[in-house]
């Protein structure tokens, strides 16, 4: 079933090439905007199905993409975003993030080469679910001083960091070549070891954990 | 023989520096009547209006005891006056500036000083031609007068021969030794009053820096923003773009071939303009031929690359550091270009020399003039440059041309 997507980027080279793609993809672009102000609007009337947004957008170039997601959340909770980002910053996933609930995403705009990935990440966030850049991950794992997730093994850190990023337990098998059973046995251990109670799966425990990575 | 001649020679311009100084008593005098004389007439409007002039005149005289003091000590001897500007302000200004005070301070120290020093300089002169000339008439019949040297009567040629020769030679000594030291000691006097305080020097010096460290930091800041955002809206973005034509051709390729070649191939031009545009941005940051070439060779380059007929003369200069060399190329390439913009100019000149650790530029071309400087970012963006480095910026564009742009930059 096509998405209908909002594209919010400045940059108009982006825009068209990522419109290009998306309906080559067999989506549906339903417009595309340069201003968080236009951003905020365009959700109002359209309420698409999810909005790519870049995070700089004029007039200042700095973050208001975020300013603007996290607005956009509070309005109409439970709207899908999809974040896109020539860096990432633990921070703004943390804000991100803070509102509760699925649907949302934040890639660097590199992964979006990379073509059934990045719309296999869009239809998960249009669907309520969570897709975090592995850099953003690897950001949220790096501690100072002694830290609960220092007690994970190296395949509990990758099965983690995965799971951080929004992949279900049988798309993880396939990336660790595991059975998805193992995945389900290492999950159990992590959350033991960090002290979070057991989740069923799905965002849920993606937020779970991310929440937990960023606190 | 050696050292008494060059003791004599030193109490010679020893002499003519004291009597170079007497002469200053006149001028001291007059400038200070006219001084007071606009003090107490700026109780009224008018007198404060002339209170600016009349320390104009004071500045003058103490200048011209400055130039003695400095020849004097074979050293420099320089005053830092505060600014005056506007009609109103002038007045406060002057009044405000501890130089004023110094001047006419001076002016009243200079009346005794300079008549007494002087004085006995010319005394001991005197002395030693009253030895010299006694043998001529000692003998003369004067009335009821003996001829007294140190308490001697000379009465005889017996005393002529002995006592006047030892009197004339310690006199000598002593002369010698005292003409230089009452120069210096008027040198001396002059400057201590003259000269801004080091403790002042230092502290305006001190001020200075901060406001072109401040400056530094700005640019410095300015800079780096400058290049992330054209890093960031530039060649990442193209390379965002070229990822994600490749993409699409990646899945095309098997169902529309055609399709997947044409953004293959729009990718590729896309690298290219990428590559133009890092080129661009590697420029603005430190151009490679700098690194090539040095200073030299990068504004021969930048010479040749001109509209207008440049000659250069950068013979004078080796390498320098890279953010000094890189501050003059960018401030040779905005001046060049400005010429080249709106000047009209038929010719133009780049000239480097490098003395006592700073690096001169100086850019002629004989166009229309009248360069403003208000007006024209390029100058404003030198000046920035030159700022930024505690350099110096000097524009001479009279109406007509020639334009003359001198800017200095520490290098050392």
């Amino acid at each position: 079933m096509p998405v209908r997507v909002l594209i919010v980027e400045d940059n108009v080279l982006l825009a068209e090439g990522l419109a290009l793609l998306l309906r080559t993809e067999g989506h549906e672009v339903i417009g595309t905007v340069d201003t968080a102000e236009a951003f905020l609007g365009a959700v109002d009337e359209h309420r698409p199905d999810i909005a790519v947004v870049d995070v700089r957008l004029p007039p200042t170039f700095s973050d208001e993409g975020v300013r603007a997601a996290v607005e956009v959340r509070r309005r109409h909770p439970g709207q899908p975003i999809l974040v896109l980002s020539q860096y990432v910053e633990r921070t703004y996933a943390t804000e991100l993030l803070a509102g509760g609930g699925g649907g949302i995403g934040y890639l660097l705009k590199d992964r979006v080469g990379r073509v059934s990935e990045f719309v296999d990440a869009l239809r998960r966030v249009a669907g309520g679910g969570t897709a975090m850049d592995p850099e953003v991950i690897s950001q949220l794992l790096v501690r100072h001083g002694r830290h609960p997730v220092d007690s994970l093994s190296p395949r509990e850190r990758e099965v983690l960091a995965l799971m951080a990023e929004g992949r279900s337990n049988g798309d993880i098998a396939t990336r660790l070549t595991v059975t998805e059973r193992s995945v389900h046995k290492h999950v159990g251990n992590i959350f033991l070891k960090l002290g979070l109670p057991p989740s069923d799966g799905g965002h849920r425990r993606v937020l779970a954990v991310l929440s937990y990575l960023s606190q | 023989m050696g050292g008494i001649r060059r003791r004599a020679g030193r109490a010679v311009r020893a002499t003519r520096h004291l009597i170079l100084s007497l002469l200053l008593v006149p001028l001291c005098v007059l400038a200070l009547l006219q001084f007071l004389a606009a003090l107490l007439l700026s109780v009224t409007f008018v007198g404060l209006l002339l209170l600016p002039y009349a320390a104009r005149v004071n500045r003058g005289v103490a200048g011209l005891a400055r130039r003695l003091a400095s020849r004097q000590l074979d050293r420099p001897v320089t005053a830092r006056y505060g600014p005056r500007s506007g009609v109103l302000n002038r007045a406060r200004l002057t009044l405000n500036d501890p130089m004023t005070w110094r001047d006419a301070g001076w002016l009243a120290l200079h009346l005794p000083a300079g008549v007494a020093l002087p004085a006995l300089a010319l005394g001991l002169w005197a002395g030693l031609g009253f030895d010299l000339s006694l043998p001529f008439w000692w003998w003369a019949p004067l009335p009821e007068h003996t001829i007294n040297v140190t308490g001697i009567a000379i009465d005889s040629w017996f005393r002529v021969i002995t006592v006047v020769p030892i009197h004339f030679a310690a006199f000598t000594a002593v002369a010698l030794w005292a003409i230089p030291w009452l120069a210096t000691a008027d040198a001396h006097l002059s400057r201590l009053i003259l000269a801004t305080p080091e403790r002042v020097r230092l502290a305006e010096r001190v001020a200075e820096l901060t406001e072109t460290r401040a400056a530094a930091l700005d640019a410095h800041g300015a800079e780096l923003r400058r290049i992330e955002r054209d890093l960031h809206d530039g060649a990442q973005a193209r390379l965002v773009s070229i990822a994600m034509r490749l993409g699409i051709a990646e899945r095309m390729m098997a169902t529309d071939p055609d399709k997947a070649a044409e953004l293959v191939s729009e990718a590729r031009q896309s690298t290219e303009e990428t590559m133009t545009e890092l080129r661009g941005i590697i420029r603005g940051m430190y151009p490679p031929i700098l690194a090539d070439r040095g200073l030299s060779g990068a504004v021969a380059a930048l010479a040749a690359g001109c509209p207008v007929p440049v000659t250069t003369a950068t013979d004078g200069v080796g390498r320098l550091p890279a953010a000094v060399e890189a501050a003059a190329y960018f401030v040779v390439a905005e001046a060049l270009t400005n010429v080249a913009k709106h000047s009209g100019a038929s010719s133009a000149s780049v000239r480097l020399d490098e003395a006592d650790g700073r690096l001169s530029i100086v850019i002629i071309d004989d166009g229309r003039g009248a360069a403003d400087e208000i007006g024209g970012t390029g100058l404003a963006g030198i000046r920035r440059r030159a700022t930024a480095f505690d350099g110096r910026t000097d524009l001479a564009s009279p109406p007509g041309g020639p334009t003359t742009l001198t800017v200095e930059l520490p290098c050392r």
